[in-house]
């Protein structure tokens, strides 16, 4: 076991986890609830900046992210549950090096948005106006970052280490 | 019902499905079928956090666009479901739990369709204020996704037979 490895099994956090059976599936389904939250909000969100259902203000859609990054929040919360209940299922998995890879770039890809002019632009537009490319590649990049997030979520449980199994 | 779940559970597609080792088949149905949870429980919540009042400023109307998305992902949803059942009947079919979230969807599906044809099918919904019976419509909608979502990621901890005969290890 690495350092780091013999860490995260000492910590209270740790023990609680595998103590208590029931805590995985509850944080499991948290997790379902939030990503679902997350794609049905920031999802529709870039799908109006994409150009379906035009006829709705940039802006006024916008208002329904918070609830998407509530669900973020919870998934990094009940993620950190898993990490640390099993560290070496997601350390040593090709899978979850994607997954993380992909919340870098829509990581950086929010910068891209809240960090420039984008937002206090698309904010302005009113229903029915076209969002300018550069603002739709931000939308189309966060669109397919989240649904990789969600892939390589799931596929997670199929590339564990072996001595997982 | 056992001759029919062996029926099921030997015939080559169930076979096929449970057993190439490639990601492609199991471990890509079974994302497909989260993928499209995503969008058709994640976008059918935000519809109804919008007819509850949330985001008030976003024109009704042009949500109607959105539906599309949301019927698609229920195809997929039906179509990499349908799949997973044959390639595990026993596991699905001797579970309660199984049945409990497909009234769930059934439900929340209902709900979603009388949404579309109450609220959104009006030519007038943005010059007139939404009824309680359309905040109800949002409410059991939200209720009944959450519950359904729940019920299938429990599925994982509750089934008692793996395959016919093969009892689950838990």
């Amino acid at each position: 076991m690495e350092p780091w490895e013999v860490f995260v099994r000492s910590t209270d956090l740790h023990f609680f986890v595998i103590r208590h059976p029931w805590l995985w599936p509850l944080c499991e389904t948290l997790h379902y609830i939030g990503l679902s939250l997350l794609i049905g909000t920031v999802g529709l969100f870039d799908l109006r900046a994409l150009g379906l259902a035009k006829g709705i203000a940039p802006g006024a859609i916008h208002r329904l992210i918070p609830w998407g990054i509530a669900g973020f929040i919870g998934n990094v919360l009940t993620g950190i549950v898993f990490f640390f209940g099993y560290p070496e299922q997601y350390a040593y998995n090709n899978a979850f090096y994607f997954k993380a890879a992909f919340m870098g770039v829509a990581g950086l890809n929010i910068l891209a948005f809240y960090g420039t002019s984008a937002f206090r632009e698309v904010k302005m537009l009113p229903p029915h106006a076209d969002v300018p490319l550069r603002i739709k590649i931000i939308a189309a990049t966060s669109l397919s970052m989240w649904i990789g997030v969600l892939i390589c979520g799931r596929l997670l449980t199929f590339y564990r280490p072996p001595f997982f199994h | 019902m056992d001759s029919f779940l062996a029926f099921v559970e030997n015939g080559a597609l169930s076979t096929f499905i449970r057993e190439t080792p490639s990601v492609f088949v199991y471990p890509a149905i079974i994302t497909l079928h989260t993928l499209g949870m995503g969008f058709l429980a994640g976008g059918s919540i935000a519809i109804d956090l919008r007819i509850l009042g949330l985001a008030p400023r976003m024109a009704l109307a042009p949500m109607a666009k959105f539906f599309p998305v949301l019927w698609l992902a229920l195809a997929v949803n039906a179509v990499s479901g349908i799949l997973l059942l044959i390639a595990y009947p026993t596991k699905a079919l001797t579970n309660p739990l199984f049945y409990a979230k497909l009234v769930l969807i059934a439900v929340a599906v209902v709900v979603l369709r009388r949404i579309r044809t109450r609220i959104f099918d009006d030519p007038q919904v943005d010059q007139t204020p939404l009824e309680r019976e359309d905040r109800m419509l949002a409410l059991v909608s939200i209720a009944s996704w959450l519950a359904a979502i729940a019920a299938g990621r429990l599925l994982a901890y509750t089934y008692r037979w793996e395959l016919l005969g093969i009892p689950a290890i838990m």
